[in-house]
């Protein structure tokens, strides 16, 4: 029991404890920032999965970007009377069934699986080095489409949210 | 059980909590901070199996176009829950059910 | 017309005459008007003398050794032809005769007694008809056609006892009448279909001929014996005569002394072939009780009417145990004489009541208590002297007709039990009491009459009434019967049918010495006597026998018709009110039924149409999360579908 284990399973059960708290909270904003938390965390467990570029993205973009304009979002969509951030919960029994199912679906799927995998933590190199270069070279096309894609969306979406008189 | 199967667990759990999110919050944001936890787990997920193959990063590509997809989408959808909220002056999804048939 | 052993035509029409005569002073009587009422009293008597003409007609034309006999087809029931007919012998015209003049008689007397009275139109009228009905039960040929004239008579006598019908104990004693009278003709009409069922036929003349097995005989005549029984008052049904009494006298009269009850001993009379000994022994002592009771009960009352109606039903006794055990030709005439005095006898009491009544007045006096008269000879002696002569044939002294008819009577009694001539001899006896205590306080006694009675005028009745009574006293004398006073077999019975009886001397000696000196001996003992007030309840009221009936016949009968009735009303109606409801309730039900099952059946496919149509609809319900739980749940299925 190495020091690394113990961060590994301890931001392994941030991440699942923010999740649930997400689903139980009332308040929206509380639980916009529980799943800031999450983020976080899924970060930490990337960069104990040899994926350092990949957690720094995702701390920057998501947890950074996204998440702050789906809080800018929530203001802007809050309820004017009463508590305004307070959200009522429906179709409880259906809906968890449902996602019991799922989830008992992906454990069966994953019992059986064995994965090769040597135990612990592993040096893999320089990582940044070698996304760099494969994205030039075998992953150009996804590259430039996620750009045109990027630039579409932010089109798109600037249009919509704008306030022209409607032509409903 | 290793650190890749714990990771998997987490991602599945991640996932059916995100999809319990979306069906029960009855508040538009809400349900895009749901597909939001279901893209982590799925960014999880891909970097679990990465670890099998540290040589090649091939998860880490993967998972990071889901992440620019996810911005995308997380914008789109803003914009989208703005104009609704303009029309309907609510941000419960229920209150949006104009397909519904009036019987 | 078949007419056999006819003579001529001519009897045939006064035969006719004779029977329907009577009938036209009927149907007369409904023609009179309210006004003229009293013609309706000239007409009546007029009718009837030639109706006794007739009579007397057909009287000299029939001997011994030819009778005429009439017969007529009737209707025809299947293969058996009814007939109706006449029978003619010298029985029949004898009591013709009889019948006729005393019916001639009695009309004579109520158009004195019953002048004023408002009804006296119906009285003529049903006094007309009793005379057809007795005439057509003396001439009927066939047992058919005379129990029909029977009810005819049993009919006209309830209407003529009920004529004050304004008087509650008159219609009860009418109807008392009526319904005993019916009880014993049930059994009549039972004997006369069993001999109609063992002789073929219904005619007299026929039956005299026929074979009829010797128990199915005996029945018969029982059941015969039960009409005569009703109609002649004998023990047990001799109860209404005494209550008939309710009737105007002149009813009394003809009816319950001269001729409604002697139709029975008619009956027993022109049937007398067929019974057979265990019959007659029946008949004779039924004869002996009733004469004994009569006898008793004659000497107990104190009303005029009911101690000649009791002594009524004592002297029919004594003729019908003379026909029992002894000779029928005795008693026949006996019925001959009885009949004259008998019917005098009530006329005379009729007088007295009438002369009474009308001196009263306003004031209520019991006209009929003997205890309250007395000393009526110097009032009433023309009356009085009637009353003598008929009383001396009631109790047989010697040189009266009644002396002789008696006489014979005992004379048959001899050839049978002795038991029965020793009655018949007690029974004269108690007759001279009765009658002697009759005459004594009616007529001799102190004077009790009421003061303001007293001080009237009392005298004779009119005129009419007094010669009436006087003519029924002269047929009392012996002279009816034959010339000679002290023999019985004179022009009388030689001229009827029936066995001849050689003259007894011992019992004529016997019978007249016991006669005077008991009569001397009553004489003797009533001088100083004044009645009692009281008498016990029982024999005033019929010797109890009328509680007796009551309780054991009437009660139960009510009781039970009571009881059918309510049976009637809860079972019977209550049944059809119950398939009424029921009836109702089911429509109730069909049309609930109708309603809500078949309707309601309906209705629910429609709903249930409905309840899956909007179930299934629920899953387009227009909610985000609904239509994202349902495709969630479909792709979970679809992957567990895939991975087994």
């Amino acid at each position: 029991m190495n020091w690394a284990t113990i961060i590994f399973y301890s931001f392994i059960i941030f991440a699942a404890v923010s999740a649930l708290s997400m689903l139980l909270v009332k308040n929206v904003f509380y639980a916009a920032l529980l799943l800031i938390a999450c983020l976080l965390s899924v970060a930490g467990i990337f960069v104990l999965g040899n994926a350092e570029f990949l957690a720094a993205t995702q701390i920057m973009i998501y947890a950074g970007g996204v998440l702050v304009l789906i809080i800018f979002g929530l203001m802007l969509t809050a309820k004017i009377s009463g508590k305004p951030l307070h959200v009522g919960h429906q179709n409880v029994i259906p809906g968890s069934m449902v996602a019991l199912a799922f989830f008992s679906v992906l454990i069966y799927s994953y019992a059986n699986l064995i994965l090769a995998i040597p135990s612990g933590i592993q040096q893999g190199g320089n990582s940044v080095n070698k996304i760099g270069i494969l994205l030039m070279t075998d992953f150009v096309l996804p590259f430039e489409v996620s750009g045109i894609l990027l630039l579409t969306s932010l089109i798109g979406a600037a249009i919509t949210a704008s306030s022209f008189s409607s032509k409903k | 059980m290793n650190g890749s199967q714990s990771i998997l667990l987490l991602s599945a759990f991640l996932f059916s909590t995100g999809l319990l999110i979306v069906f029960i919050k009855r508040n538009a944001i809400m349900i895009l901070l749901g597909i939001e936890l279901m893209f982590n787990s799925a960014n999880l997920n891909l970097i679990a199996f990465n670890t099998s193959r540290p040589q090649l990063p091939d998860g880490q590509i993967f998972a990071l176009f889901i992440i620019i997809v996810a911005v995308c989408e997380a914008a789109v959808g803003i914009a989208i829950i703005l104009k609704a909220y303009h029309y309907y002056h609510s941000a419960i999804p229920d209150q949006v059910s104009e397909l519904k048939e009036k019987n | 017309m078949t007419a056999h052993l006819a003579q001529d035509s001519i009897v045939l029409y006064a035969a006719l005459a004779a029977l329907l005569l009577p009938l036209l002073s009927f149907a007369f009587s409904f023609l009179v008007f309210n006004r003229y009422s009293w013609i309706i009293s000239i007409i009546a008597p007029v009718l009837l003398f030639l109706c006794f003409l007739s009579a007397c007609f057909v009287l000299l034309h029939v001997s011994k050794e030819m009778p005429f006999h009439f017969q007529m087809s009737w209707f025809t029931v299947g293969d058996n032809e009814i007939t109706w007919g006449l029978l003619l012998d010298t029985r029949a015209t004898l009591m013709m005769v009889v019948v006729s003049s005393i019916s001639l008689l009695v009309h004579l007397y109520s158009a004195g007694y019953m002048a004023g009275d408002s009804n006296i139109q119906r009285y003529f009228a049903m006094l007309g008809f009793f005379t057809f009905s007795m005439m057509g039960i003396v001439m009927a040929d066939s047992l058919l056609m005379l129990f029909c004239f029977w009810e005819l008579v049993g009919f006209s006598s309830y209407q003529l006892i009920g004529f004050w019908n304004e008087r509650p104990s008159a219609a009860a004693a009418a109807t008392k009448a009526f319904i005993v009278n019916r009880i014993g003709d049930a059994g009549f009409l039972v004997g006369i279909l069993i001999l109609w069922t063992y002789s073929g036929s219904l005619t007299i003349q026929e039956m005299s001929i026929a074979d009829i097995p010797s128990f199915y005989l005996t029945v018969a005549g029982i059941c015969i014996f039960s009409g005569v029984i009703g109609k002649s008052a004998q023990f047990p049904l001799f109860t209404w005569l005494p209550d008939a009494m309710q009737g105007p006298t002149p009813v009394s009269a003809l009816i319950h002394a001269a001729t409604m009850v002697a139709a029975g001993v008619f009956l027993l009379v022109r049937i007398y072939f067929l019974f057979t000994p265990d019959v007659l022994m029946l008949i004779a002592i039924v004869g002996a009780i009733t004469s004994i009771i009569g006898a008793i009960g004659a000497l107990l009352q104190f009303d005029i009417k009911k101690i000649l109606a009791y002594s009524t039903i004592s002297q029919l006794g004594l003729m019908i145990m003379g026909i029992g055990a002894g000779n029928s030709l005795a008693s026949e005439l006996h019925l001959y004489t009885h009949a004259f005095f008998k019917a005098g006898l009530f006329l005379c009491a009729g007088s007295i009541i009438h002369v009474l009544n009308q001196a009263s007045r306003e004031k209520t006096l019991d006209v009929q208590d003997i205890r309250k008269m007395g000393g009526l000879a110097k009032r009433m002696p023309v009356t009085y002297l009637a009353f003598l002569i008929m009383a001396a044939g009631l109790a047989g002294i010697p040189l009266s007709a009644g002396f002789l008819s008696k006489d014979a009577i005992l004379t048959g009694l001899l050839q049978g039990e002795i038991i029965f001539l020793i009655i018949g001899f007690g029974i004269s006896g108690l007759t001279v009491i009765y009658t002697i205590r009759l005459l004594w306080f009616t007529f001799h006694a102190k004077d009790s009459l009421p003061q303001f009675i007293q001080k009237e005028q009392i005298g004779d009745p009119a005129p009419i009434m007094k010669i009436i009574t006087l003519t029924l006293a002269a047929a009392s004398l012996w002279l009816m019967i034959s010339w000679n006073p002290i023999d019985f077999n004179g022009w009388t019975s030689q001229y009827a049918q029936g066995k001849i009886l050689i003259n007894s001397s011992v019992i004529t000696v016997a019978s007249a010495i016991m006669i005077l000196l008991i009569s001397l001996a009553a004489y003797l003992y009533f001088r100083d006597k004044t009645l009692s007030e009281k008498t016990s309840d029982i024999m005033l009221n019929n010797f109890g026998f009328d509680s007796l009936y009551n309780k054991i016949v009437v009660m139960p009968m009510l009781k039970l018709s009571n009881r059918i009735q309510t049976l009637d009303q809860k079972w019977i109606d209550g049944l059809l009110h119950l398939t009424a409801y029921s009836q109702v309730a089911i429509a109730h039900f069909m049309s609930w039924w109708d309603r809500s099952v078949i309707d309601g059946s309906v209705n629910g496919l429609a709903i249930v149409a409905k309840g899956t149509g909007s179930i299934t609809r629920s899953f387009s319900s227009g909610k985000i999360q609904t239509y994202i739980l349902w495709s969630m749940l479909g792709l979970i299925i679809f992957i567990v579908w895939i991975m087994f």
